[in-house]
């Protein structure tokens, strides 16, 4: 159970979340959708622990403890994982070293064993064919010249060998065409399970499509001012945002 | 109103000096060392006045290790070049030994080179004939012991389309002063790795100029990881004599406390086709200070030139320093040449993307400082060295 109170953050002395207030259910789907500037990627941000958003005020309650106390990696260690809109580049770094230490990292964090080299790569090769991920993606640098869609694909990868139990997916869609948008959401669906809260972020029904929610959020102007069904996201697309931001349609 | 002159030599700094061969000491050595030391003895020691020595002020350094006034002369210590031992004693060594480097003129701070061949007890010689490849490294080590000082010459040779690698590794206890000298001739097509494992004791000075001759098409690839010493400074000079001559001077430095370290570096090219490459990688914590000059000259015959200079710094502390003057003089109208400098911090971006994967904060820049100076790491050819320096890292890092 994720409860957010009336949470208030800014950036470089500008507010963009005013009092947002959120309830994430275990086992279930959340989508969050929003027009732009409406704050959707700074909470994905600030639930991952970002340092250059400032809490101003307000809670984040996860399993009953204080999120917003926690050092990033303490978050991934209690099983937070934010998949980035625009996962970062970091020459140098090859793929394999950087996974086999996040996730022998976790582990340490949540007292399991750590894998060796061995276990890592077959438990790697497994998870990368489900997702249809090159092999060779292990021995290139994180993210380095990778395609919009490889990206993504890394992203949920990672999602995959860290095993979180609250994934915030920060506009997976973005950037993606409908074959790798398909192969990303069968990879976000094959995770889906009874102990697993997702928090999905997009500005477009269409990932929703693949990615069928639970409950559906709208936020806007930095607060969640309507939830519904699965339906509020199919209003969205045919009537727009302008309904929620006081702005005329186009 | 009147200034005070700033003097760009010292020749009071003479005084901490004496020449006081062996007896037994080869004649033509005697020679030398004494025409090497008048020349010394009049100019004395450079000033932060003469360009190439403007960030390292090594009369101050030198007045903290003399305890006053600290005299040094030719330690009477074996080896040394005694009349009839065979590989000194040949006469293209006995010219090297004599001679200063083919631009001595042009810059003039030859005054530790004097230092030097007026203080040789022993000159190491290493020669390869004409088209032998020798697979394996030679690993030559130089110790130091406190209160020491130390003119090694080391000399090599390689032949033509010879082939060789060598492994300079300064170690030692305590405080000394090194003041090291390596002459490197490369013949038509051969091909020197020259490793420098700078790991000297935390109170050291180290000093070492490197000067490279390179005939037509020969290739010199040299490698420096420095992590040791107080206060270091290596001075390297290529000039690539014959066409399609290639340098390479790369190089890692990895600074605390409050270690000095001076890279000065030169790609001389005075014939056409040839390239040579600069690159150093700097990780400064602490109050630490690293320095990169790095220059290409380029004479008017040669055309075609490459040349490439690249500093990048990576400053862990507020009080680390680094500074970075590259250069270039280019006669030659047909030319590519580029250069520059980076300082700067670790980047947040990428500390915060390693951490939200579960990452502490140390791992994650750990993760980035390795990646910072795997650049160069990767392209060293041998796997020993290779395995060395990756080591030495990962122990620099978890100090």
């Amino acid at each position: 159970m994720i409860r957010i109170e009336n949470l208030h953050v800014e950036i470089d002395g500008k507010e963009i979340l005013k009092g947002l207030d959120l309830t994430l259910e275990p086992g279930k789907v959340h989508a969050i959708m929003g027009p732009n500037g409406s704050g959707k990627s700074t909470l994905s941000y600030v639930l991952a622990g970002h340092e250059s958003y400032t809490v101003t005020a307000g809670s984040v309650s996860y399993e009953g403890k204080n999120l917003l106390d926690m050092e990033p990696e303490e978050r991934a260690a209690l099983g937070v994982f934010l998949a980035f809109q625009y996962p970062v580049e970091i020459p140098g770094v090859q793929m394999s070293n950087f996974l086999r230490t996040a996730v022998n990292a976790v582990r340490r964090l949540r007292d399991e064993q750590e894998l060796d080299a061995l276990a890592f790569l077959k438990l790697a090769r497994e998870k990368m064919k489900a997702l249809g991920v090159q092999e060779d993606m292990l021995k290139r640098p994180v993210n380095v010249g990778a395609s919009g869609g490889e990206k993504k694909r890394n992203e949920v990868l990672q999602m995959a060998m860290l095993e979180p139990r609250f994934a915030v997916l920060d506009e997976t869609d973005s950037g993606l065409d409908i074959d790798a948008l398909k192969i990303v959401a069968e990879g976000v669906n094959q995770l889906r399970n009874p102990e697993r809260t997702f928090l999905v972020i997009t500005h477009y029904q269409r990932l929703l499509d693949y990615i069928r929610p639970d409950i559906v959020h709208v936020l806007a102007q930095g607060r969640i001012v309507k939830t519904g069904g699965p339906e509020l996201a199919q209003q969205l697309e045919a009537e727009g945002y302008a309904a929620f931001t006081g702005e005329q349609a186009a | 109103m009147r200034f005070p002159k700033k003097k760009r030599y010292l020749p009071e700094t003479a005084d901490m000096f004496r020449y006081a061969p062996r007896d037994d000491i080869a004649p033509w050595l005697a020679t030398a060392g004494k025409a090497a030391f008048d020349r010394f003895a009049a100019v004395g020691l450079p000033s932060s006045r003469l360009e190439r020595w403007k960030f390292s002020n090594i009369a101050t350094i030198l007045k903290k290790y003399s305890a006053d006034p600290l005299v040094y002369d030719a330690v009477s210590s074996d080896p040394h070049v005694r009349q009839g031992q065979a590989d000194a004693q040949e006469a293209w060594v006995r010219e090297l030994v004599d001679a200063l480097p083919p631009n001595h003129e042009k810059y003039g701070d030859m005054a530790l080179w004097d230092l030097n061949t007026a203080s040789i007890q022993d000159v190491m010689v290493v020669d390869i004939p004409e088209d032998m490849i020798v697979k394996d490294p030679i690993r030559l080590d130089f110790a130091g012991k406190d209160g020491a000082f130390l003119p090694a010459r080391l000399i090599i040779r390689l032949g033509a389309r010879a082939q060789l690698a060598v492994i300079e590794h300064h170690e030692g206890q305590g405080a000394y002063w090194r003041n090291h000298v390596t002459r490197i001739v490369l013949g038509e097509g051969a091909r020197l790795d020259h490793y420098r494992i700078q790991n000297d004791s935390p109170a050291a000075l180290h000093l070492q100029m490197t000067a490279i001759d390179l005939a037509a098409r020969a290739a010199y690839h040299g490698f420096t990881l420095t992590e040791g010493a107080s206060f270091a400074r290596h001075q390297a000079e290529a000039v690539l004599q014959g066409a399609q001559a290639h340098v390479a001077f790369n190089g890692i430095n990895l600074l605390k406390d409050r270690q000095h370290s001076d890279t000065t570096l030169e790609a001389e090219h005075r014939a056409p086709s040839c390239t040579s490459s600069q690159l150093l990688r700097s990780v400064v914590d602490d109050q630490a200070r690293g320095v990169f000059q790095g220059k290409v000259y380029v004479d008017r015959v040669a055309q075609k030139t490459d040349g490439y200079q690249l500093s990048n710094a990576l400053l862990l502390s507020e009080g680390a320093e680094m500074d970075t003057k590259p250069e270039l003089e280019i006669y030659a109208d047909d030319v590519k040449c580029s250069h520059g400098a980076t300082t700067g911090q670790l980047d947040s971006e990428p500390l915060f993307y390693l951490r939200s994967r579960g990452l502490s904060e140390q791992e994650a820049r750990h993760l980035l400082i390795e990646a910072f100076v795997g650049e160069v790491v990767d392209q060293l050819a041998d796997e020993s060295v290779k395995t060395l320096v990756t080591e030495r890292l990962a122990r620099w890092l978890k100090r």
